[in-house]
């Protein structure tokens, strides 16, 4: 070990009983930078990663669309399941009810399920809280948790039913409502939809919509490892006109554009913290060199050349950067661990933990770290914690020897 | 003098201070022979540290050459291994205990192995400081700071010893003490020692005298 680095070791962590206060100090600032901008990152792309999940949980990772409905959708779906990649396929139909019950209405999304083929693409079936999806047919429903709260509907409750069909086929005479039981109830942890939506079978749903035999959509559930990209361009490929096929990241690229935008601003705003902790390093050593001037002295009369000198300090600075990083990513991932204990914590002194799950989409705090971000976080604390080691460096440099010993 | 370890010719040291110049060093000749012993005395503020700087080639001269083992070459690299340094002050680092401060000349010149190692405790025991070698220099006396000064200066086996006062900062006793030490340490190994001294008894000892007086030796 050259001596610049061990000196530069031994006066970051003496040995003997001082508490080295200096590196400490350091240390901690740039630990606190690095953990803020892990913490902060790792929810802000929890949100993104949070909304795919609850996309492909539900929906699967692409759409087929079609304009208008699409009409022979067992021969879609068949194709479909041949593309290579594809995992499973299911039609959907999907609209807006008016359910009423015990005189409290409600307007959900209502979604139609092909019972025969929805298990290969979404389960459901660990979503359920209450009763069961099995006891599901063409005149019961299952309901998401917050509906059935907010309503007040038990599991074999019967409900009223409206459809904008209705209005049109009224004919001057009373609508008349179709009654169906609740037959289970759901709980994806999302809170949009689970404040109000009602599932239902395919068969129901085309009744209910008018729809006859055709159906909205075909949900497409993809291998795992394969690229949803590169399956959906194979899906369009055999497709009929008219009829596209959507990755998760086509339906919602403006959200991620917004998502991802914000977070690289937050990324940019909180690496200020580490530039402050870089200064707060620097003004550290150059004290310390003001300290050890005479030393410095000595050590040029001992025969160190001025880089050596310099690499010394610049060191310090290094290590301080080093073990600051290392330190704040260790304590980010632990924040990140138990962030759902911290925000528990701190909303029961505050209160507003309702307010929060229904503000936030989630009842959670999502998190997800990539790892470009780490990179980013990494390299930037330790280039800034370099720099700080620079300026102090080539202060210790320019020292000649004979005045730094004349120094009082 | 063809075997001089040290010889300078003519050195000249002008510092500005303010807009006064003041000439220390006014044509300064020196040649000294290997295993010498020279004391340079002289009145406070005549030049005997910008002298022995010079020498050391810690400073530059405004005027004259200097050589060290007939080579002019006095640079960082050489200094490593020809020079051994004491100073009034002891300049140990606070950091490293006793015997770190004696392993750090080596450690300038090389990654320390187990024979330097070895070196470096001789040489504490030799200076009577076997017992404290992982003492810090906080828990130091003055006189122990510079037994390890002593130490250090002497662990690259240097071929020349520069002191300056180096029992400046001590008393009489432990002063003595020191001077016994360099004297000793330069007869056994036959370093040539150039010494500093205020000291007309410590002066006596050495084997040549000079009295530098108006910027030369007189
Ligand atoms: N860097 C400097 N700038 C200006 N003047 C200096 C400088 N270094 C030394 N001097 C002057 O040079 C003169 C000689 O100084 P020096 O330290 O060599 O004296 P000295 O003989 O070692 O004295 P002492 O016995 O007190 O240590 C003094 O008058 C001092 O003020
Ligand atoms: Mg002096």
């Amino acid at each position: 070990m050259p001596w610049y680095f061990y000196l530069a070791l031994k006066q970051l962590f003496p040995t003997g009983r001082r508490f080295p206060f200096f590196t400490a100090i350091s240390v901690l600032s740039v630990c606190l930078g690095v953990m803020l901008l892990v913490v902060v990152l790792a929810v802000m792309g929890g949100f993104g990663f949070q909304i795919r999940r609850m996309i492909v949980d539900t929906e699967g990772e692409i759409q087929i669309k079609a304009q208008g409905l699409i009409g022979d959708y067992r021969s879609v779906v068949k194709r479909v399941q041949a593309v290579p990649g594809v995992a499973g396929a299911t039609p959907y139909a999907a609209g807006i009810l008016m359910v009423q019950y015990e005189n409290k209405p409600a307007f959900p999304q209502m979604r139609g399920l092909d019972m025969a083929s929805v298990e290969n693409v979404v389960s459901l079936g660990r979503f359920v809280t209450a009763g069961s999806l099995d006891a599901l047919d063409d005149d019961s429903v299952v309901l998401s948790e917050g509906l059935a709260e907010s309503l007040g509907i038990p599991v074999g409750a019967t409900l009223e039913i409206y459809t904008p069909l209705m209005l049109v086929q009224r004919d001057g005479g009373v609508i008349l409502p179709h009654s169906v039981k609740v037959a289970g109830v759901l709980r994806i942890g999302h809170q949009q939809l689970d404040s109000s939506t009602v599932y239902c079978t395919l068969r129901l749903a085309q009744d209910l919509y008018g729809l006859a035999r055709d159906v909205h959509g075909v949900n497409v559930r993809v291998q795992p490892g394969a690229n949803e990209d590169d399956v959906a361009a194979r899906i369009n490929a055999i497709l009929p006109p008219n009829t596209r096929a959507f990755s998760w990241m086509d339906s919602f690229a403006d959200f991620l554009t917004v998502l991802r935008l914000e977070k690289n601003m937050m990324m940019f705003v909180l690496l200020f913290v580490v530039l402050v902790a870089a200064f707060l390093t620097m003004s550290l050593l150059l004290v310390l060199v003001l300290k050890k001037t005479r030393e410095i002295g000595l050590l040029g009369a001992l025969g160190a050349s001025r880089r050596q000198i310099a690499f010394c300090f610049c060191l310090q600075g290094v290590g301080i950067g080093v073990v600051g990083t290392a330190a704040g990513l260790a304590l980010g991932f632990t924040v990140v661990r138990f962030r759902n204990d911290i925000v528990h914590a701190i909303t029961r002194l505050t209160g507003g933990q309702e307010m929060m799950a229904r503000f936030y989409q989630f009842s959670e705090l999502p998190s997800h770290i990539e790892t470009r971000d780490l990179v980013v976080i990494v390299v930037a604390a330790l280039v800034l914690s370099t720099l700080a080691g620079i300026v102090p460096a080539l202060l210790a440099a320019r020292l000649k020897p004979v005045e730094a010993l004349r120094s009082e | 003098m063809s075997d001089a370890i040290l010889s300078a010719r003519g050195l000249k040291k002008t510092f500005l201070s303010g807009d006064r110049r003041i000439e220390v060093l006014r044509g300064v000749d020196l040649a000294v022979g290997a295993g010498e012993t020279v004391a340079i005395r002289g009145e406070s503020g005549s030049g005997k540290s910008t002298l022995l700087n010079l020498l050391a080639g810690l400073d530059a001269p405004d005027a004259g050459t200097l050589a060290w083992d007939g080579s002019p070459d006095t640079g960082a690299a050489r200094r490593v291994t020809f020079l051994g340094i004491v100073f009034q002050s002891f300049y140990l680092i606070p950091e490293l205990d006793a015997l770190q401060n004696v392993l750090m000349a080596a450690r300038i010149r090389k990654a320390p192995a187990s024979a330097e190692m070895r070196r470096a405790r001789t040489l504490l025991a030799r200076v009577g400081l076997a017992e404290r070698a992982d003492h810090l220099p906080a828990h130091l006396s003055g006189g122990e700071r510079q037994r390890v000064a002593v130490a250090r200066a002497l662990m690259n086996s240097p071929r020349l010893i520069l002191a300056d006062e180096p029992t400046g900062n001590l008393d009489e006793q432990t002063g003595g003490a020191i001077i016994d030490l360099l004297l000793g340490l330069s007869a056994e190994t036959r370093t040539t020692l150039v010494l500093v001294t205020h000291n007309a008894a410590h002066a006596a000892r050495c084997s040549r005298q000079l009295m530098l007086h108006g910027g030369r030796f007189a």
